[in-house]
């Protein structure tokens, strides 16, 4: 059986957190440019044209796409015929703290109370990991996405009762609709928007978080059902019109990723996660011979 | 860009009263990137009678942290772009009342607190693209100094030298008028009849 020890994984975390800070993945800068061609408001045409340039010249100059790494989170699904040496944590830590000395991450990472900067990422807790067992799969994901804070700062979390949730989940699509206008411009737009219903209230979170975070942004949803939510969510939030920027215009939400899983028969969580238009995931896949293949690689 | 769009920092209220919302500009001069820690700092200071580091009269200031490095004992900005403007919304009455400040630039945009101390004290808001850190670095001319290092460096305020530094946005003029009050109220209008509810 082969091993994934920690040089290996290393390495690996070096790559992929490096690539996912110097450019956007490209599915999203396919969304990107289909709704820069499609925009009717001068000035928000202007802007999705900036942010195109922007993340193109981050990519060929090698530069962090924007000056704030967001946080990190691992998406990391174990599979396929191998044995995991390493703590994933720990490595991933070792890797964005080697970034850091070299200019590609800001150094944000502080003591959530006190606010103190160590000045290399270094920190409690920090990457967070999210670990999913895959015994079926035939290879071992791990996912790197760094996510900004003003979408952080727009976030929601509610537990609605069944009344609230009403005829085909409507209290669900107002909250969405309402959180979206609530976040205004703060999330930087074009969003990412990330619906977790069900389960608990921390089940439902993790869900939204990782719905924007490991799925391609241009992907349709396998469940039928919530595919299309999505698909009626997606122009409902573009027709409120606040716009690239928040400055008003056709372009919104790139894109609406739902997930759900059962809850308890007297609640029904939701939270509604967003993600700025800077979709800072890169990945790598390890199959059962060691090969190493890259996820959202942009050449 | 015409010459009625190009500003120069430290900035005068005639610059300013001419801005309407919607109106694209850039600006040349002196900037200072101050986020949650310097606000705070400040307003310690300003509590406590104790002099300030800079001169804020005329000044422009960046909800900014930028990626710094060191070249032979000098600074350097890797990329800098704005942050999210409203968690220094508390401040902005000060900022501008106390301390003179005429222009603010970040993203995201700022509430009812700022847009009475625009009006007020004649001071601008201006969106800064979000995201767009390698582009707006390329307006930077040089790092001046830097204060209040120990905040760590996104919270430190960094002096810096722009220069055509644009596109920026007017989204909060001196008129009372905002673009992000605009859009949210049609925005919050529209619910109701894309739900289909009567």
């Amino acid at each position: 059986m082969k091993k994934i020890d920690e040089k290996i994984l290393l390495e690996t975390a070096l790559e992929v957190v490096k690539n996912s800070c110097t450019g956007i993945a490209p599915d999203a800068m396919e969304l990107l440019k289909r709704a820069h061609l499609k925009e009717k408001n001068k000035a928000a045409k202007k802007l999705l044209e900036t942010m195109i340039i922007n993340a193109e010249l981050a990519d060929n100059m090698n530069k962090p796409v924007c000056q704030s790494p967001g946080y990190p989170v691992v998406y990391a699904k174990l599979g396929g015929d191998l044995k995991l040496e390493a703590n994933i944590q720990k490595v991933f830590q070792k890797a964005i703290i080697e970034l850091t000395k070299k200019n590609y991450i800001r150094p944000s990472m502080v003591h959530p109370i006190t606010r103190r900067n160590p000045g290399d990422n270094s920190g409690v807790g920090v990457p967070d990991v999210e670990v999913e067992l895959a015994p079926d799969s035939e290879h071992t994901d791990f996912i790197i996405s760094f996510k900004g804070c003003g979408a952080e700062l727009a976030n929601v979390q509610r537990v609605l009762t069944p009344a609230q949730v009403g005829k085909e989940g409507i209290g669900i699509k107002k909250l969405v609709l309402e959180s979206v206008v609530k976040a205004g411009g703060i999330p930087c737009p074009p969003v990412a928007v990330g619906i977790g219903i069900g389960g608990q209230i921390h089940y439902a979170s993790r869900l939204s978080r990782k719905a924007v975070s490991v799925r391609e942004w241009t992907d349709t949803n396998p469940d039928q059902e919530l595919a299309m939510l999505e698909q009626e969510l997606l122009p409902a939030i573009n027709s409120l019109g606040i716009g690239p920027a928040g400055i008003g215009g056709d372009t919104t939400a790139l894109t609406v990723k739902v997930e759900m899983v059962s809850t308890h028969t007297a609640i029904c969580p939701v939270a509604i996660n967003f993600h700025c238009w800077t979709a800072r995931r890169s990945g790598a896949r390890i199959y059962s011979d060691g090969s190493v293949k890259h996820l959202f690689k942009r050449k | 860009m015409s010459k009625k769009n190009s500003l120069i920092s430290p900035l005068k209220n005639e610059d300013i009263a001419r801005l309407r919302i919607g109106d694209v500009v850039n600006l040349t001069g002196i900037i200072y990137t101050a986020r949650d820690m310097a606000h705070i700092r400040i307003m310690e200071h300003l509590r406590e009678g104790k002099q300030l580091v800079e001169n804020f009269r005329g000044a422009a200031i960046f909800h900014a942290g930028p990626v710094v490095r060191k070249k032979n004992e000098e600074w350097e900005i890797v990329v800098i772009g704005p942050t999210t403007s409203m968690r220094m919304e508390p401040f902005s009455e000060n900022l501008l009342g106390r301390i003179g400040v005429k222009a603010i630039i970040g993203k995201g945009g700022m509430g009812k607190k700022t847009q009475r101390a625009l009006t007020k004290y004649c001071g601008v808001y201006l969106l800064s693209p979000p995201g767009c850190a390698v582009v707006q670095s390329k307006s930077v001319q040089r790092v001046l100094r830097v204060n209040w290092l120990d905040l760590g460096v996104p919270e430190a305020i960094w002096v810096l030298e722009v220069k055509d530094w644009g596109p920026l946005i007017v989204a909060m003029d001196s008129h009372g008028n905002s673009i992000f009050k605009e859009v949210s109220e049609k925005a919050l209008a529209r619910i109701p009849k894309i739900l289909d509810i009567k």
